[in-house]
């Protein structure tokens, strides 16, 4: 324990449950030297659900909407991993066109995620007003999603087998509205980050990790591609039609607070090439397969025994769902790989040796989601 | 580095320890291994071939086997290869050595299986709640026959 280690000339500073840094509520204690980090602790489970077990007594089709709430940033790829799996295991092609429809929806989601996430972040390093760009653009990017899925935040939209809508007449025309915009406000917050002293003396050099630790840490997204490492599951194991879109894994070297927020960006701008893209080409045809039991308004089914490990990429890294079916129409065991879990792990060896100033503005660029921690 | 050649090479490392395995894809392997060796076969495979990726790590309880099974699924930052590894203990007793040594991040993953299975990893540097509080310690909620905590709210209790 943290407290009885604590010697001369050392204090335990708790940051949490409650704070305005943190996605949700965990703490974090940090033992400290004068004015630097020497240990510290996370601890978590302030808001445990326990997901895994509701699953279990949960049909098929009801636990779209637990999953949901998983991660209320990235209800949508929890969605694609969950449905992914009942998918593998009952052997469902999904037909092109929802395909498309689907790789839109979880691009649009990115997106969102990512304008929070920054924009939450340059006001944890006191640039307060960024956050309010940021979520200006991001209440466009939320709208076009609203005119798919009808919900903001809490989807329910993908089934087995396909989606539960079709995409909105002139949906097309709305996003060439809202893109340039977005565009145009994403290379603004670059000039800022780029030129602002005060943010670059915050961010620049803070918090580096190595290609070799933060594999080892055992983190993804953008914090792994940071460092120089082009893991992405999109590319790695292409699900979706993901195959056939152009887009590359964007990737910085310095492995700092800096290049994290600068993968994010760079990736807003790939999701956006994507959807445009997706619009281009998607064909027309059916939402679901044809001559299967498996519809939108199929409440009972039974899916047939076996295992199966399905990932996708989230906004925050790898987000897999391991499925256990018994041949009931509830899954065994489901459990959930959260891409946040192993990045709020490796805050303790991360924060060692930094100044008290900097936890802020390493732990906020993380991007974590305590909620999907806890699930 | 293919699925195939991934079970040969475990195959001949350690023919003692590694049984019923199963190649369901390109890019998915599935193998059983003995509990008492589950760290060395990790060491091999993240050392020699390259599964560096600790994906996840949990429990799964089957009672009327009377057993209880721990998963490692491990993917590589080199190949596409996912194996999935597991471990059959008995569910009375259930004890595994832990494989923190080798992935740093099976730290969160194990204390979460022990307080949701009571599998206790042995030689884990911490070994306490992750989410739960406390007192539920021994309560193992995710086995099957868990029937609900105990409400000791004021109400209940008078």
């Amino acid at each position: 324990m943290l407290e009885e280690k604590v010697g001369p000339s050392e204090m335990i500073v708790h940051l949490g449950p409650q704070h305005p840094m943190l996605p949700g509520p965990f703490r974090l204690n940090a033992r400290l030297r004068g004015e630097t980090v020497v240990d510290s602790e996370v601890e978590m489970g302030f808001i445990h659900k326990g997901i895994e077990k509701i699953l279990e007594n949960k049909t098929y089709l009801q636990g779209i909407t637990i999953v949901d709430r998983i991660c209320y940033l990235a209800a949508l790829s929890n969605e694609e991993a969950y449905v992914g799996c009942v998918e593998k295991l009952a052997g469902i092609e999904v037909p092109e066109r929802s395909q498309y429809i689907r790789v839109i929806v979880e691009e649009l989601s990115r997106l969102q995620s990512h304008l929070l996430g920054m924009g939450e972040y340059a006001s944890f390093v006191g640039f307060v007003s960024m956050f309010m760009y940021t979520i200006k653009e991001r209440e466009d990017v939320l709208s076009l999603l609203d005119s798919i899925t009808g919900a903001r935040i809490t989807h329910s939209f993908l089934r087995f087998g396909g989606v539960k809508d079709d995409l909105p007449a002139g949906f097309k025309d709305d996003v060439k509205r809202v893109f340039p915009n977005v565009r145009k406000a994403i290379d603004s917050y670059e000039d800022m980050y780029r030129t602002d002293a005060i943010y670059k003396a915050r961010t620049v050099g803070v918090g580096v990790l190595t290609a070799d630790i933060a594999k080892d840490l055992g983190v993804s997204g953008p914090p792994l591609r940071a460092t120089g490492v082009p893991f992405d599951i999109r590319k790695d194991e292409p699900y979706l039609v993901y195959e056939d879109l152009d887009f590359k894994v964007c990737t910085e070297k310095a492995g700092d607070v800096y290049a994290r927020i600068q993968v994010r960006l760079d990736e807003m701008r790939e999701s956006m090439y994507i959807i445009e893209q997706c619009l281009d080409q998607i064909p027309e045809g059916p939402l679901f397969p044809e001559n299967t039991p498996y519809g939108k308004r199929s409440p009972v089914m039974r899916i047939p025994a076996g295992e199966v490990y399905h990932r996708v990429e989230d906004p925050r890294g790898e987000m897999g769902f391991y499925m256990v079916s018994d041949g009931s129409d509830k899954p065994y065991r489901v459990k959930v790989r959260g891409p946040v879990y192993p990045t709020l792990q490796a805050l303790p060896p991360l924060l060692k040796g930094v100044k008290v100033a900097d936890i802020v503005a390493i732990a906020g660029s993380m991007d974590t989601c305590t909620s999907e921690v806890d699930r | 580095m293919d699925a195939n050649s991934i079970i040969d090479s475990l195959y001949s490392q350690f023919p003692d320890d590694i049984y019923d395995t199963d190649v369901e894809s390109d890019i998915r392997v599935v193998a059983k291994v003995k509990s008492e060796n589950i760290t060395n076969v990790c060491r091999y495979l993240k050392e020699n071939l390259s599964f560096g990726h600790l994906s996840c790590e949990f429990g799964i309880d089957y009672p009327d086997r009377g057993e209880i099974q721990v998963l490692y699924v491990i993917g590589s930052y080199e190949h596409p290869v996912v194996l999935t590894l597991k471990a059959d203990l008995p569910r009375d007793d259930p004890q595994i050595e832990s494989v923190v040594p080798v992935y740093w991040n099976a730290n969160w993953y194990e204390r979460e299986t022990y307080e949701l299975f009571g599998v206790k990893f042995i030689d884990h540097p911490d070994l306490k709640p992750l989410v739960l509080p406390e007192e539920m310690l021994g309560e193992w909620p995710l086995r099957k026959d868990y029937k609900g905590f105990p409400n000791k709210t004021a109400k209940n209790l008078v």
